[in-house]
């Protein structure tokens, strides 16, 4: 179907992940069941959060972080320029403005909290702090700068499950007020379309909960039980509900999640002694962030963006997909949305990444390949 | 479980899938492409071809599919759509999504608990960007005359058909009339996946926009990038994760190929319940026998005539091992709505949501279960 020699990423779908699926759809009971429920614990027990609240994805868990926090019309939500668009969409969901400020350096992606603390204002409610590729942003700074000015402080770890953050030996997602994780397909973590809310704060959690499914009193397992058949509306909520074979998944595939990061870090460690000392070529993060990294992606640097493009089109050549994203400023529709009007470190960190194959089970041999290839591509640029 | 806890014996709705059912999903995921591919491609293909629409679009329920279809009408805030009340939540809620007033309107009569067209004229202001029609428990409503009320005015007609795939109205499919249609694929649904929907329409634009807006605007999806179409992307607006994905794709076109013969299992039990529910005293069984043919025989509702009665005829029933639903309070009656939007008295919404109760209907409902729920309603009825 495709020609790639090396995709960018792969899933490898085990019989029992398969099996435990279709014995979901044998029950025939397919929403917010005792599935939901058991993933919710296990993931809740993995991640080391008191709550977990499992939704369609990782947007929707930002939109009811939000949402549970309190954010609306009129305030501003401090984004990193560099990450997913669904960071700084979140934010309008609720009314209010994303506020995009910079990354550390075109070599680490994740937010300067420096540059945060700059983009405060009177209006500003929230943070939302992104750990691009799986690697943890410094949260221990953003925390306190949080706290100091009264502000929420919300993860977005939709690339990061399972990454270790600083000296709390903790994993992300538990530091900050609330965590939003996704499991599309891409991710480490992967059912399809998915995410999850995680929370220490039980008030939050309800309010998540609630939103969730419509801000209805009841739901249908409740009342499939037996319980009160009719039910109030008590505000505005959405479906945002993730479904029974797709927490059946998530469950299956959580017992092989840590074993797969292993993995991943393996694969970049390997990657980053061979490619180490090829000229034109930049390793992002230090090995501090690779260890504590759960790896969703593997990011190198070029000199330029034009060495970067001729790069992917070298490697493109050689069957090898790579990918790089886009900074948020950059887009059309976020493109006026900058108070400092120039983001130097994510505009750098934009063009000039690339990112190489990795999953969870690439092996040495597709690493080989890709490697070989990077060499080609250089010598050729 | 606790004892209490315990599943009634005959639900309210039952899922049986097929063997090939479960096929369809077993080869999708093992064939590792989970996210918006080549299975949703061609269960849109499937569904606007069944349907005789020209788009579909599988989104991630119907709450997304209504929400995208109010935005491709141009629904904003300071605007009203005008939807019934006596329907599901998520219709007046994909409104105030958009930043609009919902506006609630009256239902014909206990005896036709469909929107009523007069009623919908007489809410009509130069505000009105919008008018949902809900084609409750399957039946048509009257969207033709809607249609005309619409156009009239220049104001956008769209169709919640979540209960109603493969109904019609004179011979035309439901979902078809409006500007866009949005259909339910939940798990007690007719074609049921678990969560999922689909914004149908004959608009290249609406189509656009659906499309677009379905995956955050980007210019791009994963599998254009994966077959090495597109090489980046651009965000062109405010987008949604709104996607559905390949393993529910791939239930939805499998169970598609059974929905005709559900339906018809539907029909026969709807046509049977209305033959036992005629000897009782002391309810109305809403639309006329001849409407079925054009039904999806979605639920089986009925309305206690006497009012004060529906939760203890319920509870009774329950008691007998048997479950049934309200379909549904009334919406202006929620507090979230009455706190933002104001009290509103809409009469014959209110008694028949008071009234209403839902029977258990699914295509393998055996006889003597159907048997069993009108003897348990009769002797609930009759106490």
């Amino acid at each position: 179907m495709t020609g790639w020699r090396v995709p960018l990423t792969d899933i490898a779908m085990a019989e029992q992940d398969v099996q435990a699926v279709l014995d979901c759809l044998q029950s025939g009971w397919l929403t917010m069941g005792p599935r939901t429920q058991a993933f919710e614990q296990v993931l809740a027990d993995y991640v080391g959060t008191p709550h977990a609240v499992a939704v369609s994805s990782g947007t929707a868990a930002l939109h009811l972080a939000l949402l549970a926090g309190g954010i609306g019309p009129g305030e501003e939500v401090i984004v990193p320029a560099f990450t997913f668009v669904a960071s700084a969409a979140a934010a309008r969901y609720v009314g209010a403005e994303p506020v995009l400020c910079d990354v550390h350096a075109a070599n680490d992606f994740n937010i300067d909290p420096d540059d945060a603390a700059r983009a405060i204002t009177p209006r500003t409610r929230a943070i939302v702090v992104v750990h691009m590729c799986g690697y943890p942003a410094d949260v221990e700074a953003l925390r306190g700068l949080c706290d100091e000015h009264g502000l929420l402080l919300i993860e977005d770890c939709a690339q990061a499950i399972g990454a270790h953050v600083g000296s709390y030996s903790r994993q992300v997602g538990t530091i900050g007020d609330i965590g939003a994780f996704s499991f599309f397909s891409k991710k480490q973590l992967c059912v399809g379309e998915g995410g999850m809310v995680a929370t220490a704060d039980e008030r939050l959690a309800a309010r998540v909960r609630l939103l969730r499914s419509h801000a209805m009193t009841s739901g249908t397992w409740d009342r499939h039980r037996g319980h009160d058949p009719s039910y109030d509306v008590v505000d505005i909520g959405f479906n945002y509900r993730l479904d029974e074979p797709r927490a059946a998944l998530g469950l299956s595939r959580l017992a092989r999640l840590a074993e797969g990061i292993d993995n991943r870090r393996a694969l970049v460690r390997a990657y980053r002694e061979r490619l180490a000392s090829l000229p034109g070529l930049e390793l992002a993060f230090d090995e501090l962030a690779v260890e504590r990294s759960s790896h969703f992606g593997f990011p190198v640097l070029l000199r330029d963006r034009d060495a970067r493009d001729r790069f992917r089109e070298a490697l493109k050549a050689q069957g090898i997909q790579t990918t790089w994203y886009p900074a948020l400023h950059t887009f059309s529709e976020y493109r006026n949305r900058t108070p400092s009007g120039s983001l130097p470190h994510a505009t750098q960190a934009a063009e000039r990444h690339c990112v190489l194959p990795l999953s969870s089970t690439m092996d040495e041999r597709a690493l080989d390949v890709v490697v070989e290839a990077v060499r080609g591509a250089l010598a050729s640029a | 479980m606790p004892a209490t806890d315990a599943f009634p014996e005959i639900p309210l709705f039952d899922l049986q899938l097929r063997p090939e059912d479960l096929r369809a999903v077993a080869d999708t995921l093992r064939s590792g492409w989970l996210t918006l591919g080549p299975r949703t491609a061609e269960f849109e293909r499937a569904f606007a071809e069944q349907l005789g629409a020209r788009h579909a679009i599988a989104v991630s329920s119907c709450t997304a599919a209504l929400h995208l279809a109010y935005l491709a009408a141009g629904v904003g805030p300071g605007d009203e759509v005008i939807v019934p009340s006596f329907t599901f939540v998520a219709t007046a809620a994909a409104a105030v999504y958009c930043g609009a007033r919902p506006v609630f309107a009256e239902i014909v009569s206990r005896e036709r608990p469909s929107l009523d067209p007069q009623d919908v004229e007489r809410r009509i202001t130069p505000r009105t960007k919008a008018v949902c029609v809900v084609h409750y428990a399957g039946y048509a409503a009257a969207a033709d005359t809607l249609r005309e009320l619409c156009d009239a005015r220049g104001i956008a007609l769209i169709e919640d058909v979540a209960h109603a795939p493969s109904a019609t109205l004179g011979g035309r499919k439901l979902g078809t009339w409006g500007l866009a249609g949005a259909f339910s694929f939940f798990s007690n649904k007719v074609l049921s996946v678990g969560e999922g929907g689909l914004v149908c329409t004959d608009s290249d634009e609406v189509a656009e926009l659906a499309r677009s807006r379905r995956s955050h605007a980007m210019t791009s999806g994963t599998w254009q990038r994966h077959r090495g179409c597109a090489d980046t992307y651009d965000v062109t607006g405010l987008g949604f994760n709104y996607r559905t994905d390949e393993p529910h794709a791939a239930l939805l076109l499998s169970r598609l190929g059974g929905l005709e013969a559900d339906i018809a299992c539907r029909r026969e039990l709807t046509e049977r319940y209305r033959g036992l529910l005629a000897q009782l005293e002391g309810i109305i069984v809403p639309f006329a026998d001849a409407d079925v043919a054009g039904s999806s025989c979605y639920v089986m509702p009925i309305m206690i005539e006497a009012d004060a009665r529906q939760a203890q005829v319920s509870a009774r029933l329950r008691e007998r091992g048997i479950q049934t639903s309200i379909f549904y309070p009334s919406i202006h009656r929620f507090s979230a709505y009455r706190e933002r939007f104001g009290e509103q008295s809409l009469p014959i919404t209110e008694l028949a949501s008071r009234t209403e109760l839902t029977l258990p209907l699914y295509p393998h409902m055996t006889h003597a279960d159907q048997d069993r729920v009108v003897a348990a309603l009769a002797e609930a009825l009759a106490r």
